[in-house]
Order: structure tokens, then sequence, then C-alpha cells
């Protein structure tokens, strides 16, 4: 029987970069395509508005709503699958950036991914194989300016073994 | 199944034997790990060290398993500060794959002890030292130490 969860992902990096070239990178499509996976990104930066990641095809992959946010440091919204049929029924996640100074010309980015619903367990493996390619390219496209190419992951096995059993 | 696991996964632009290299040999440690370094020729049943720049002995542990340039694990018993020195030994595997252009890391350290006091301090320090590396291998150039004050 599936174990259902509300632990949260969480993962730090540290990135010679100022906040604010930081929260440029998360908030403009112009930097989102080059390190997540092609997506650009849609939201007027106020609570309440809504938040959209596209993929370069102009589907929607992920929606929400944004519940904080305080430019540069602070970005909390609520994270809905779209393009995963599997997906779709899914509960909100929330999925918050946050960004501090640390040290002389670095900051510390924390990207945390939060299930305040249950959730079956084996889904956080999307988001923890996801994550670290993501933002390992926010870091490099920020410290060296160049693209880093690399092609979104598959579903994770434990995910696929998930979609199996949904269409018992 | 460990008690207490501290996990964590970097791409770098790099090779396996680069970032091999820039784990294993000391004149590499040095410019990335902010002045701790490791002494170990890295052999499986070797000893190895961390020591600051003073030579303070910080960490040591033994060469449990090692596969150049695709995964290393080792045993690790701080030597500094209770109480993680009263700690049973915990093991640290570092786990290298080729992804595309780049390279997978994945760092791993468990302990046996539950809320394992070592495994909440290295959970803090790795991913600043893991960033301090990408940036060395990717830029050339280190991180400075988030611990101090612009």
């Amino acid at each position: 029987m599936a174990r259902l969860t509300t632990e949260s992902t969480i993962y730090v990096t540290y990135i010679a970069t100022t906040p604010e070239k930081c929260w440029e990178a998360i908030t403009t499509s112009a930097f989102t395509k080059l390190y997540f996976f092609g997506r650009s990104i849609e939201a007027d930066w106020k609570v309440g508005a809504e938040i959209v990641y596209r993929t370069p095809g102009g589907k929607v992959d992920v929606q929400g709503k944004i519940l904080e946010c305080d430019p540069p440091r602070f970005v909390r919204f609520t994270w809905h699958v779209e393009m995963i049929p599997e997906l779709k029924h899914l509960p909100d996640s929330i999925v918050s950036y946050r960004i501090e100074r640390a040290g002389e010309g670095v900051i510390r980015f924390t990207m945390t991914e939060e299930h305040p619903a249950p959730l079956d367990e084996r889904l956080l493996e999307g988001g923890r194989s996801g994550w670290p390619l993501i933002l390992s390219g926010l870091k490099s496209v920020l410290e060296t300016g160049k693209m880093f190419k690399a092609d979104p992951p598959g579903p994770p096995p434990a995910m696929l073994e998930y979609f199996k059993e949904l269409r018992k | 199944m460990s008690k207490s696991t501290f996990l964590y996964v970097t791409y770098i632009r790099t090779t396996a034997d680069k970032l091999w290299d820039a784990l294993t040999k000391t004149e590499f440690v040095k410019q990335y790990w902010f002045n701790m370094h490791q002494d170990s020729d890295w052999r499986e049943g070797s000893s190895w060290e961390m020591k600051n720049s003073k030579g303070e002995v910080w960490d040591s542990g033994k060469i449990l398993e090692s596969h150049p340039p695709r995964k290393l694990v080792i045993s690790w018993h701080h030597e500094h500060d209770e109480p993680a020195r009263s700690e049973p030994n915990s093991r640290m595997t570092y786990l290298i794959e080729t992804a595309g252009p780049l390279v997978k890391l994945t760092v791993s350290h468990e302990s046996d002890v539950e809320n394992s006091t070592l495994i909440g301090k290295v959970s803090g320090g790795w991913p600043m030292i893991l960033s301090s590396l990408k940036s060395f291998l990717e830029t050339g150039q280190p991180l400075p130490d988030p611990r101090k004050a612009a």
C-alpha cells in the first residue's frame, strides 16, 4: 500500500551573484528558458496573481497563484501540474524561492516544495529528480552566462509505478 | 536503513575524471573547501583525514570502496566537537554519473544514529562545499566563504 506523506523537498545552493540578478533569473522568461527545460514564466509578481510555467510549444505545464511576494527575497506560490494527465487530479503543492545574502558576492538560494495535502510519497521523486537539475542550471547561468543544455528527465521509476497503478 | 541521511545532487559541466580529481586531490580540495582539506591515497582500506589549514584533524575514517572515477564510499568519524564526536562512524558516498554534457554528482551521508548531530551539521555544510566545487569546476573560481559577512 502506498505511503502518504506531507514531507517537503528542500534544495539549497549558493550562487556568486546578487539578490537582484537572481530574482531576475527566476522571474523572467529570458532566463527561465535557459535553465528550466525551456519553460517561460508568466506572472504579475503580486499576491493573488496567477503564475504559469509554459513549455516552448506554448502548453501550460504548471499553473498556480502567488501567496507571498517580497522581491528580491522571497516568493511563494501554489503549484498545480497541468501537463501530465496522471497528475492533474492532485491537490496543490506550494513552491517557494528564498534568496538571502551569504558572504561577499554570494547568495543562498533555497527552494522548498511543500505538500500541505498528503500525497503518495512516490510522487515526490518527480521534484527530487527535477529540482537539482533545474537549480544546478540556474547557478550555471548566473555564474557563467552560458546555457545549460539539459533535457528534462523522464518521470522517475517510482512515479511510473504510480501511473501504472492509477490506470488499473 | 539508516536513521539519519543527508542526500544532495548537483549537475556540473565537467568530466567524471576532472570531478574525481577535484574531490580527491589535495591541491584542488584546498581551493574550494573553505580552508579545509583531506589527506588520503583513496585506496580501499586506507585511512583519510579532514584537516584545517593549521593541520588540526576535524574528521577521519577509512576508505570502504574506491572505484575511480565513479564511486567512493568512506567511513566518517567526527573528531572535533561533542556531541558529534561521541557518535559512531557515519558513511559518506560520492556517486559520479555522466548525464549528457554534464556530470551528475550524488553525495549521501548516512548515520545509524537517530537525529544524528553529525548529519545535522554536514547538512548545512555540504550544500556550501558542493556549490563552491561546482563554481570552481565551471568558472575556475571557488565561492567566497558564505559564512563570512560581506
